[in-house]
């Protein structure tokens, strides 16, 4: 058996809005490679979750710890400085926002979009980057003769690809993804779910990703966690928990889908 | 001078913080330093901040020159020199080599400046960052962290767009190796002389109060790729009266069937070529 790397280590993470609840209690680990899922309804706490995973939003209580270097222990993301916590965002990690709009630079062309998180390590070779960037729109089968089109003019499948591109371009770690199929019609969701399935095996990144959309779920995570009123109410493999779900609301949940 | 103002216009108090911020600008190369901007009797966007920054540092026995493009004789710097004779009654002088302190709007004199000088520049927009970033507490950050990657996607967006960088004014610098800096609308042709020149320069920035300063000997590099170097503009064509082929040329139309002639843009540096 291989013995994977602990990227990322969860303990008792907790997030208040005032009296609020965030979200409560949560911990889990996540290893080298690994798809987590996070679902549960609007409400749940999947996205506080995630904005403090991410560290858009420090937790009230609790530790995040990342592997920063596989040769030293794992660190407090909630301790760290924030120009560590900046430059991770900028390599090491990476946000697919639901919205792709906001997670590109809508006047800067799509190379350019991809050359940023190049540029950050620190590339000053034009030919290099733009050669990367070209690579990289291959890789998630974007018409290469776009390169140097505006994001502005792409459909919304189109700028899901390249934010997908522009974070993977980095070699990040981790990536979060927030409903990255959301508002995409589905048989382009199903063509993207297949392109990132292939490029995150092929790299070996490890991933989050919060949906409602069991079937994305399905089809791209190994665990799951369930959530409901900012706790996890079940978690395990994901075809553990969507073939038998033991709670309640996870019954509810598998049981709302609807069939054709 | 006249009643009822004091020297250089600016109360001591205001010169005093000025002088302050002038300081912490001197120790951080580069670096954007705020001040209590003073409303100036000329309209924002005229040379309200190296107005401000000229007369704190101006003395009684001091030699003013102020060039606007380069010309000693426009509206602008004819007007600033005629302020600060009213109320400071010093030297003024259009002769680059004399004068002790030299305020400018676009252009560095052709003529190399020597430790005894201090350049002045008038600066509509402090941030360099400023049109890749809108807010300001984000470009503070970027600046502070020094990531800068923004700038270098500009760089490359331009050369994909049209082969190459046209940036040709303004065109960011990096000082001591360290803050991204706005040369302020000088034209590139003028950044090469910044790069460890022997003057002080300070900028000026009335509307945004903000003052940054290039210290003398500081390393002031342009951006650029490995693969695409930073170039100067270049002319064809000498000037027209002086026959200079090593200045900044304006290119000037001359008639209504659009035909044209090159000059030097430096004034003072066209004059005394001719007699030589």
């Amino acid at each position: 058996m291989i013995v994977k790397d602990k990227i990322l280590e969860v303990k008792n993470l907790t997030h208040y809005y005032g009296e609020q609840v965030g979200c409560e209690d949560i911990s889990f680990d996540l290893y080298q490679g690994e798809i987590l899922g996070i679902v549960g309804e609007s409400g749940s706490g999947k996205s506080t979750l995630l904005k403090c995973l991410s560290g858009q939003i420090s937790p009230s209580q609790g530790m995040i710890n990342f592997c920063i270097d596989k040769s030293q222990p794992l660190q407090d993301l909630c301790k760290i400085s924030e120009q560590k916590k900046r430059s991770l965002m900028r390599k090491e990690w990476g946000i697919v926002q639901q919205n792709p709009r906001d997670g590109l630079r809508l006047r800067v062309s799509a190379g350019g979009n991809i050359a940023e998180r190049i540029i950050n390590e620190e590339i000053k070779n034009y030919s290099k980057i733009r050669n990367k960037a070209l690579e990289w729109m291959d890789k998630t089968e974007m018409e290469k003769s776009r390169i140097d089109d505006f994001p502005v003019n792409f459909s919304g499948g189109m700028q899901q690809r390249l934010q997908i591109s522009k974070i993977l371009s980095s070699n990040p770690k981790l990536v979060y993804m927030d409903e990255p199929t959301g508002g995409l019609d589905v048989s382009v969701q199903a063509k993207l779910l297949d392109t990132i399935t292939i490029i995150v095996r092929d790299l070996n990144v490890s991933m989050i990703i919060v949906s409602h959309d069991l079937a994305v779920v399905k089809f791209l995570t190994d665990k799951l966690l369930v959530m409901k009123s900012g706790k996890v109410v079940e978690s395990g493999l994901t075809d553990r928990v969507l073939d038998d779900p033991q709670h309640s609301y996870t019954q509810l949940l598998t049981s709302s889908i609807l069939q054709v | 001078m006249i009643d009822g103002f004091n020297f250089a216009y600016l109360d001591e108090a205001t010169k005093r913080m000025i002088r302050r911020t002038i300081l912490k600008a001197i120790c951080i190369p580069g670096y954007q330093c705020p001040f209590g901007g003073r409303e100036m009797p000329l309209a924002y966007g005229w040379g309200t901040g190296g107005i401000q920054v000229t007369a704190s540092i101006i003395g009684i026995n001091d030699t003013l020159k102020v060039i606007d493009q380069g010309a000693d004789d426009t509206t602008n710097a004819i007007s600033i020199k005629n302020f600060f004779k009213k109320v400071c009654k010093i030297e003024t002088t259009e002769d680059t080599e004399k004068a002790t302190i030299i305020q400018t709007r676009h252009r560095i004199p052709e003529k190399k400046l020597s430790e005894n000088q201090i350049l002045v520049y008038q600066v509509p927009q402090p941030e360099p960052l400023r049109r890749l970033e809108p807010k300001e507490q984000e470009t503070r950050k970027l600046h502070a962290y020094e990531e800068y990657a923004l700038m270098h996607v500009k760089l490359y967006e331009e050369i994909s767009h049209f082969g190459s960088v046209i940036k040709t004014y303004a065109y960011p610098v990096r000082t001591n190796k360290r803050y991204i800096t706005d040369p302020s609308p000088t034209p590139k042709f003028d950044n090469p002389k910044m790069d460890f020149m022997e003057a002080l320069q300070l900028f000026g920035a009335g509307r945004e109060r903000r003052i940054y300063a290039i210290p003398p000997y500081t390393s002031v590099q342009s951006l650029d790729f490995e693969d695409h170097p930073f170039q100067i503009q270049t002319w064809d064509e000498r000037c027209d009266i002086c026959g200079s082929n090593n200045s900044y040329l304006d290119e000037i139309i001359i008639n209504d069937k659009g035909e044209k002639k090159f000059i030097c843009s430096d004034t003072n540096y066209c004059e005394k070529n001719l007699k030589t």
